[in-house]
């Protein structure tokens, strides 16, 4: 019985099916505010269920000489690591569903594992589209990766706990973003590079590779690529809001700060140019890493004070 | 007039009106000049066949009925023309207008591209087969 | 592959790609991110339409020409007509030639917004793209309600031009400019001072006033380089002479100063179309012209927004022409991509590409190439078909 309920839980609510949704809708808003600011009409709420929906009728064509199991496997991958990195996370403000010490970094290695599936994904096609994004998405990974990943341990350790629900609880209510300003910055902007967004979409720059990494994906492959980033937009705001603006009790409230980030998001996505690989790599290590390094330090050296 | 930044222009963006026309539904009206779909009046036409002449598309046919009594009827190829208004230029005696109100002539058959304009016995007959095609041609007689 | 050069990596762009509007071929040697080579190939777009003049008259060529371009139709038509115009003897009177001015104007104003749309998607800035194409529908409308019609606008004939302003015209205009004229301050403010695209466009794709020269750049492409070439100016034709321009440069010759002197054209297209509108001389609006040329030849030139526009013109004595040339401004400037590109970023290239504002099928002429041996590469349609049915088979 217990077994059948958790099975449900998995599936519809509040997991699976329900994080589908939820990312869509998002991915819906955030369609359609940007269209707004552009003074255009923008995509209907169904458009990104359509989409979908579209592509997983399509023919999928594996190109010849690429390696068929990973050209499969790999969409697979991605969609399942940005939906289990749903379940270490208050979605819609609910509890995690599951829960163990040390769930923050799995988490993050999870939310990951898309991009890498992307880069992956494009090294295995001999498409030269996709080689040069394979190569530009692992290159952004690795140039944002490191100072989301300290920006995200700020709070952990402000909480001395590698664990989501003794993170926020710890914050209780406080809003982080306050105490370490910069490192709500700096994972906000690593969101951006993570989710492929302007000014960090130079892997997908349509006006030079087309697709990118994953201009050979049609059909199935290209949906549930597609359905990870949806997922990971919402997971990737759950987090940044339970940890740098005082946690995410309710739906009410988590809507409405998930939302607020969503905009923040749509701001600068629609008021930048996009930015050479190399000067993404340039302003990470150079502004993000250094910044974050510093507020790290100021950090610790408070603990240590109090402690 | 105050400018703006790019930002403060996008968030006034946000609650304008869009600029997009939602267009069957709506729409704006077409300006008086807007060249649409070809008119003939047969009065006054005395079928000297300049407008035919020069027309880049060959769009337009001057089918002789009766020279003497300028009994004349016009074929208009709507699918040829360019809509470069060059034969109302070139007819003189006002024959020739383009509507500024007919533009959506999309149609899911070909013949409808194919207009006949003339007194209505004249056109029965040309399309009877009366007028051959030889005798309709468009050399000015 | 030869084995003895080391693996090229080579990145297509073109003829199908998100960055070309228009089909061209462009082949990128690339060594990581950066280009080490670049070739181009074009004729993916040829008509034949200057042998198609040769078989129709004077006038229903003006309507051909004019087609040759879907952005800059009137200038086009304008060179062809001050050509024919030229070859018989006939000048169309000034009433005429300031309208001519007038629609090239406003024609200019819409080319340059859509080209700075073109090249803010390129550098990833859809908004400004957005905005500049929302903004550009003013000057379309404009266009619509002077001439008839958006694209096309058939405003030229042989000897004049169709249409002559109303007094509702003229306060429409008016109206449409001085929106324009706010919404280009902005544009300037943006792409001297945005962050991210200057990052993209400062100090990217430099051509140094020797290149331009060198490279026979025309157009803004060639004045954003400081070199003041500008027919308007240079040789003025139809009414440019009663209404000077003046020539805009920057010193520059990188990308944000091709923006900086398209953006500050506008501004000088807002000033001669007031000039024009203020002070339109009365009159006629057509001279008569002869249906038949007696045979002697011309050439014609005028300022496209692109750089110069060619035209040579040779007739026989028939309504019909003997040979029509046209070189459009692209082919000039399209040199540079290859020349620029090389040292380049990949990425900067989609933009380095955009910064000649190319368009690629009114440039595409018929060019015969011989290899060398005998069996050169003229084939028949024959040939032709079963080359396809055997590629197809393999
Ligand atoms: S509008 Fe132009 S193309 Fe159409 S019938 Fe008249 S001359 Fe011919
Ligand atoms: S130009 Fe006018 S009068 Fe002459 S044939 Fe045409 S419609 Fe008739």
């Amino acid at each position: 019985m217990n077994a059948i309920q958790d099975l449900l839980t998995l599936m519809f609510f509040p997991g699976g099916l329900f994080v589908l949704a939820l990312g869509m809708s998002y991915e819906w808003i955030d369609r359609k505010l940007m269209a707004r600011v552009q003074n255009r009409v923008g995509p209907r709420w169904f458009q990104p269920y359509a989409d979908i929906a579209k592509l997983l009728v399509k023919e999928e064509v594996i190109p010849a000489d690429s390696n068929r199991l990973l050209f499969i496997a790999l969409p697979i991958l991605a969609l399942a690591g940005a939906l289990t990195a749903a379940l270490y996370v208050p979605l819609a403000g609910f509890d995690p569903l599951y829960s163990f010490k040390g769930d923050l970094i799995v988490t993050l290695y999870l939310l990951s594992l898309l991009t890498v599936c992307t880069g992956l994904a494009g090294a295995n096609t001999t498409d030269r589209f996709s080689l040069v994004g394979a190569t530009r998405t692992l290159t952004q990974l690795f140039s944002y990766e490191a100072p989301f990943l300290l920006a995200m341990l700020g709070p952990a350790v402000a909480a001395r706990s590698w664990q989501i629900n003794e993170i926020i609880a710890d914050a209780d209510g406080q809003w982080l973003l306050i105490v370490q300003p910069v490192g709500f910055v700096v994972a906000l902007i690593g969101l951006l590079g993570k989710l492929e967004i302007a000014p960090f979409n130079a892997p997908e720059a349509e006006t030079e590779i087309v697709a990118g990494a994953l201009t050979e994906y049609s059909g199935r492959g290209l949906a549930l690529f597609r359905l990870g980033r949806h997922v990971e937009l919402v997971v990737g705001l759950t987090m940044v809001a339970a940890f740098y603006m005082g946690g995410v009790n309710g739906l009410p409230l988590f809507i409405l700060k998930t939302l607020l980030l969503l905009l923040i998001l749509v701001g600068i996505q629609s008021l930048v140019a996009r930015l050479r690989i190399d000067q993404t790599v340039g302003l990470w290590w150079r502004w993000g890493v250094l910044l974050v390094l510093a507020q790290w330090l100021a950090l610790v050296i408070w603990e240590g004070v109090q402690a | 007039m105050k400018r703006h930044t790019l930002l403060q222009y996008a968030i006034r963006s946000l609650f304008r009106r869009t600029a997009t026309q939602r267009y069957p539904a709506e729409r704006t009206p077409t300006p008086e000049r807007l060249r649409g779909t070809l008119h003939w009046n047969p009065d006054g036409c005395t079928g000297c066949c300049l407008c035919s002449k020069e027309c880049p598309a060959n769009a337009i046919e001057i089918i002789t009925i009766d020279k003497a009594a300028k009994q004349f009827v016009a074929r208009y190829h709507a699918d040829r023309c360019i809509y470069c208004g060059q034969c109302v230029i070139n007819c003189r005696f006002g024959c020739l207008t383009m509507s500024s109100e007919e533009w959506e002539n999309a149609a899911l058959q070909k013949q409808a591209f194919t207009v006949y304009y003339g007194d209505v016995p004249n056109v029965e007959r040309v399309l009877e087969g009366f007028v051959t095609q030889d005798s309709a041609s468009n050399s000015p007689a | 592959m030869d084995t003895t050069v080391p693996q090229r990596f080579v990145v297509p762009i073109g003829p199908q790609h998100p960055a070309l509007k228009e089909p061209g071929h462009f082949e990128f040697t690339v060594d990581g991110e950066q280009v080490t080579g670049a070739s181009v190939r074009l004729g993916y777009a040829h008509r034949g339409i200057e042998k198609a003049t040769e078989g129709r008259n004077w006038v229903q060529n003006l309507y051909l020409l004019e087609r040759i371009c879907g952005i800059c139709s009137h200038v086009h038509a304008t060179a062809y007509c001050l050509g024919v115009e030229k070859l018989a003897g006939v000048t169309a009177p000034p009433r005429a030639q300031a309208i001519r001015l007038l629609v090239a104007e406003l024609e200019r104003i819409h080319s340059h917004l859509l080209w700075l749309g073109v090249a803010a998607h390129e550098a990833g800035f859809d908004t400004l793209f957005m905005y500049s194409w929302r903004d550009r529908e003013t000057v379309m409308d404009i266009l619509e309600a002077l001439t008839g019609n958006r694209v096309n606008y058939s405003a030229n004939l042989l000897g004049g031009v169709k249409f002559d302003l109303t007094p509702e015209l003229t306060d429409q205009i008016y109206a449409g400019l001085e929106l324009l004229e706010e919404r280009t301050h902005q544009y300037v403010d943006v792409v001297t001072s945005d962050a991210t695209l200057l990052q993209r466009t400062r100090g990217v794709g430099v051509t140094t006033r020797e290149q331009a020269e060198e490279l026979g750049l025309v157009g803004p492409t060639a004045r954003a380089s400081g070199v003041e070439r500008d027919i308007r100016a240079e040789a003025p034709y139809a009414a440019y002479s009663d209404f000077p321009v003046k020539v805009v440069t920057a010193t520059a010759g990188d990308l944000e100063a091709r923006f900086v002197v398209r953006l500050q054209e506008l501004f000088e297209a807002y000033r001669l179309i007031r000039a024009v509108l203020e002070k339109l001389p009365p009159g006629d609006l057509q001279a008569r012209m002869p249906r038949k040329i007696k045979p002697a030849e011309t050439i014609s030139r005028v300022e496209a927004p692109r750089g110069e526009l060619f035209y040579f013109i040779k007739s026989n004595g028939t309504d019909q022409p003997e040979r029509i040339k046209v070189r459009t401004p692209t082919l000039c400037n399209l040199a540079s991509v290859c020349v620029l590109a090389i040292g380049s970023q990949l990425a900067d290239v989609p933009m380095i590409l955009a910064g000649v504002d190319p368009c690629f099928s009114c440039n595409d002429r018929m060019v015969t190439v011989y290899s060398g041996d005998t069996d050169h590469t003229q084939w028949t349609w024959k040939q032709l078909r079963q080359y396809g049915i055997d590629y197809y088979r393999r």
